[in-house]
């Protein structure tokens, strides 16, 4: 059984409207638990759509999104929330960071929704600072942080909640080749890990790296086979 | 000048429209979700549907929300109408002054029971994965919506019948003998007052759903006439001072919102899990405690007035 397979899937923007498009059009792929993915093609093409709708962020026009065998497109948004919540670690492009608070309170953000003691959530954010290697700055306010710091940050706030599944779009997007090899680095921990990765970029960074599996073409909202 | 003018009926019409055609709205695309719902299906048109559903959803839940606050505005408003219609001391002047008032009065205290219950199931709906009860709560909502249009007309017959220049029965003016259902007399009545609650709270206990709910729209009827008839005497202090709205004034501590409202909770909570379980066939009797709890409230406070007054005179009035 796949962890993530999409039967089918469209998404159609403005429907009804003049301006009506579909992002992404009949889109069948399947994920294999620990691999790591990504989907590239030029802006426009689909992939911050599909990364979104994976994630439980948006709901599709038509088709299936099983995550281990379950449809979370159909979760009402309550369920949709805890089910984003428990498996999903998400990387934005902007990171997403709140910015008046520090790297360790960005990063408890999360586990705040838990039930966890102070203890365990302690030794939670330390192993997510210390994968992200982000420890040395954690009571700093992120608003003065570098981007490549920023972004590690955001890794770790992804990690902590130890999802099965982390999504990133454009991670290194706004970062220079040494935080961009950083990058690299946590993903090959992410492979060690077992985590299935979904990567949206069209960074040719990513083309030749060992600990990819496959990488997926997107164009005009179609998968290019 | 014309009672329509008055402040409170502007607000509260105006109110009342503009929920009407938000539940209008609602109504329109629940037929067009009930007509086309098919959970299982994948396609662009049931995934419209399901978006429809939590915008139908969230208008509905606001809604049903303000009517029953509405309902509280309502009771309020009748108050501040008695400084306009002749002879109305309080609401009972003003409820009594035609025959619709009555009858509204019940409608919506009915109508807030069904709020209530339309509230739980869908609660109940939305906490499931599959809806399982969607196309239920949206026929008990259908009918709630033909209550409420009713009870717009009613509104509407009840405002324009209310006479500013006749002068109408309040309860001050009522100093005849109490008229009671089937010829009770005052003993017979609290007789039957204090074995009802009792049996109330032991079926409660017993968790027994249909016999609490039986026995609670029975106590909704003797509690009303126990309450106005005999333990109102006691709040007042008089003996013919048989009104159940005074005592929601503030000369009387507003204590009557405490009576009424505890009796009107606990007989909500008590009749409840029978419906629910109708409708869903789900367990909800943990409600019952809270029924046998407000219940017993409203029966201390009574309970608490006659006391008061035998303490103080050595005598029932």
């Amino acid at each position: 059984m796949s962890k993530i397979a999409i039967q089918n899937l469209n998404k159609l923007y403005n429907p009804n409207k003049p301006n009506a498009f579909y992002a992404l059009k009949n889109i069948n792929l399947s994920i294999e638990e620990s691999e790591i993915v990504i989907l590239k093609g030029v802006s426009g093409s689909g992939k911050s759509t599909l990364l979104s709708l994976l994630g439980g962020l948006s709901k599709p026009s038509s088709g299936e999104i099983l995550v281990d065998a379950h449809n979370i497109a159909k979760l009402p948004d309550i369920m949709s929330s805890a089910f984003r919540h428990q498996k999903i670690g998400f990387i934005f492009q902007s990171f997403n960071l709140l910015e008046g608070l520090s790297v360790y309170q960005n990063i408890l953000a999360p586990l705040a929704l838990t039930k966890l003691g102070k203890e365990a959530m302690h030794e939670k954010v330390s192993l997510a600072m210390e994968l992200a290697n982000i420890e040395h700055k954690k009571d700093q306010k992120v608003g003065s942080l570098s981007g490549g710091e920023r972004q590690r940050c955001a890794i770790a706030r992804a990690v902590v909640m130890e999802p099965e599944i982390i999504l990133a779009d454009e991670p290194t997007a706004n970062l220079d080749k040494e935080n961009s090899l950083m990058f690299i680095k946590i993903l090959k921990k992410f492979k060690a890990l077992h985590k299935t990765v979904v990567i949206a970029t069209h960074d040719t960074l990513f083309d030749e790296l060992s600990c990819i599996n496959r990488c997926v073409q997107m164009r005009d909202g179609e998968l290019v086979l | 000048m014309s009672i329509f003018l008055s402040n409170e009926i502007i607000v509260f019409l105006l109110i009342e429209v503009i929920l009407i055609v938000l539940m209008a709205i609602s109504q329109v695309n629940i037929v067009s979700i009930v007509r086309h719902w098919d959970f299982d299906a994948t396609t662009p048109l049931q995934y419209a549907l399901e978006k429809k559903n939590y915008l139908i959803n969230t208008i509905l839940y606001f809604t049903v929300t303000c009517k029953v606050i509405l309902f509280l505005f309502f009771i309020q408003s009748l108050n501040a109408l008695s400084g306009i219609v002749p002879g109305a001391m309080c609401s009972a002047g003003v409820v009594g002054a035609n025959h619709y008032g009555n009858a509204l009065l019940l409608l919506k205290l009915l109508l807030i029971f069904g709020f209530g219950l339309w509230l739980i199931v869908n609660k109940l709906d939305l906490a499931s994965i599959l809806f399982p009860y969607l196309k239920r709560k949206y026929l008990l909502f259908t009918f709630l919506f033909v209550g409420v249009l009713g009870e717009f007309v009613l509104e509407i017959l009840y405002f324009s019948n209310i006479p500013l220049t006749v002068p109408v029965f309040c309860c001050s003016v009522v100093f005849q003998a109490p008229k009671l259902p089937f010829g009770y007399t005052q003993t017979l009545l609290v007789l039957f007052f204090y074995t009802l609650f009792g049996v109330i709270v032991l079926f409660n206990t017993l968790k027994q759903t249909m016999a609490s709910f039986t026995c609670n729209l029975l106590f909704l009827f003797i509690a009303y006439y126990a309450i106005t008839y005999f333990f109102g005497l006691y709040v007042y202090e008089m003996p013919n001072h048989k009104c159940p709205y005074c005592m929601l004034q503030k000369e009387y501590y507003y204590i009557g919102y405490f009576i009424w409202g505890s009796l009107f909770l606990g007989i909500f909570f008590g009749i409840m899990p029978f419906l629910i379980e109708r409708i869903t066939q789900k367990s909800y009797v943990y409600l019952l405690k809270y029924s046998s709890f407000c219940l017993t409230i409203t029966a201390l406070i009574c309970s608490f007035y006659v006391v008061r007054y035998y303490l103080m005179t050595g005598v029932f009035l």
